[in-house]
């Protein structure tokens, strides 16, 4: 895999635990989030309507979105409640002295 | 057991208890009876993205046609006119009959009519189903100037949409404040702010006197004598829950059908659930109806769990949205019995928040923002609510800490 694939997103004194940073690269729009086992990465914007999750609740494993309330799994992006019904992308994360990276595609 | 499952009304609250059932339950015959032809469709598109342009029909399904093949839950285009409780039987217009075992009526809510002379009952509009909206869609892409009579989520929400469509709106309300029924004053008059802003004229504390067709242009005259000319008119004042085919019955009905808090109506194997339900509520100690999306998926999904043997009492606290212009607000719980508000921000592009307290606790809570700005703290404050908690009163009205903090006293 191409090493420049690998964005660094910031410290990962950066992110609280159970809360989420956005993260801005080129045109496109991330949240990396820190849960009790890690850090994690999803597309930046809800799958039902354009808005940033950057905003939303982020409770164990799971991300709200803060306009209706769809929720996904953070780990597997999975679409778990209404009206979010199309997945989220994820990405792979990585932590290397203390620095979160995420590898974009 | 195998049993006769049917559910009456082919809206949200139904397709949600059918796929409930069925997880729970393979064994039975499931299927819903729907007077539209559509799969059960989402209704809040309709008056936004629908009207923009931004969603299309297809868009709308919860589901498609695949999963309830899948699920073996049947779909049958009906419309039902006399039941019969006692035999466990429906009849439709024609006389087929319908038999169950168990039956769940989730027929809806219907809209609320103005009392108009008769040659002008087909000038004004309602905006409920799929196909109101079309027709509405179609004729105002050639109007100008539109009035919507009545100001609450689905007339506001229309006159948001027409606007960015750049058609004049006039909205004409009753009370003295748009929303009245649910949003406290403090976040209507914000909402009524951004209206104005962006062009529409908002006329409170008018009564509608009359209404005159002359041509193509109407005459909508007023209780203070004024009159507004306008293209078209598009009227939202409410709605009534969906019983006329029970008022000759048993099942106990007021202000919709009452139900306990398990959706088990006065009938035995008569479940009711969604906008038509009067259900008990446990934290609230009343009977309420909502009329939300949220609920219709819960309350469905509840029946679907009592109706299939999982005994679940129905506890979700209400939430509902609305979207106009770029705004998003929340509203959560109920905000019409406290003795405490408490203010959060002041600024909608942060957000705003208003607190209700009825002995320290919360009961209710109604924000506004930029989108995106109050949906966490009102996810937060359904939380608090529901743990009926004492709460910091100094965290809520400090927009600087967060509201986690309460949930993490848990």
């Amino acid at each position: 895999m191409a090493e420049e694939n690998w964005i660094e997103v910031g410290s990962t004194d950066s992110i609280e635990e159970e809360d989420l940073i956005r993260f801005d690269h080129q045109d496109k729009t991330f949240c990396v989030y820190r849960l009790t086992d890690g850090f994690y990465a999803t597309d930046g914007i809800c799958t039902h309507e354009a808005v940033h999750l950057e905003d939303g609740l982020v409770m164990d494993d799971e991300i709200e979105c803060p306009m209706h309330q769809g929720i996904f799994n953070i780990k597997s992006g999975e679409a778990l409640s209404p009206p979010a019904c199309e997945d989220l992308k994820t990405y792979p994360v990585k932590v290397d002295n203390d620095k979160i990276f995420i590898k974009i595609d | 057991m195998q049993n006769n499952i049917i559910i009456l009304g082919g809206g949200q609250a139904a397709i949600y208890a059918a796929r409930e059932i069925r997880k729970n339950d393979t064994e039975s015959n499931i299927k819903i009876l729907g007077e539209e032809s559509l799969l059960p469709y989402e209704r809040p598109p309709l008056s936004k993205d629908f009207l923009l342009d931004k969603k299309n029909e297809e868009d709308l399904f919860f589901y498609s046609s695949d999963v309830l093949i899948n699920e073996n839950i049947d779909f049958d285009n009906v419309s039902i006119n006399k039941v019969d409780f006692e035999n466990k039987k429906l009849f439709t217009k024609n006389e087929s009959v319908y038999s169950y075992d168990i039956l769940l009526i989730s027929t809806g809510s219907e809209n609320k009519k103005l009392s108009l002379d008769d040659n002008l009952n087909n000038d004004v509009y309602y905006l409920r189903n799929l196909k109101e909206a079309k027709i509405i869609k179609e004729i105002v892409s050639n109007k100008n100037q539109i009035t919507i009579i009545g100001g609450g989520f689905i007339g506001l929400e229309i006159a948001s949409s027409l606007s960015q469509l750049q058609k004049k709106v006039t909205v004409i309300e009753i009370g003295n404040q748009l929303m009245g029924r649910i949003i406290p004053k403090q976040i209507a008059d914000l909402v009524q702010n951004t209206h104005i802003e962006n062009g529409n004229e908002i006329i409170l504390n008018k009564q509608i006197d009359k209404i005159i067709k002359k041509n193509d242009i109407y005459e909508i005259l007023l209780n203070d004598n004024s009159l507004i000319e306008t293209d078209f008119v598009i009227a939202g004042i409410g709605s009534t829950p969906s019983v006329k085919l029970f008022e000759n019955t048993n099942l106990k009905l007021d202000n919709g059908i009452v139900t306990n808090q398990f959706c088990e109506t006065s009938i035995k194997d008569v479940y009711a659930a969604g906008d038509v339900s009067n259900f008990y509520h446990p934290l609230y100690e009343k009977n309420m109806r909502l009329e939300s999306y949220q609920h219709a998926q819960n309350h469905g999904i509840c029946a679907g769990k009592n109706i299939s043997g999982v005994k679940t009492e129905y506890t979700s606290i209400p939430w509902m949205w609305s979207d106009q212009f770029n705004l998003n607000l929340q509203l959560t719980g109920i905000c019409d019995d406290y003795d405490e508000i408490i203010e959060r921000g002041n600024d909608i592009n942060n957000g705003v928040i208003y607190f209700f307290l009825k002995n320290k606790k919360i009961r209710g809570a109604c924000g506004l923002g930029i989108v995106g700005k109050v949906g966490r703290d009102i996810r937060i404050t359904s939380k608090l609510i529901e743990k009926n908690t004492i709460v910091d009163k100094q965290i809520l009205s400090d927009q600087n800490q967060k509201l986690n903090k309460l949930i993490l006293k848990l």
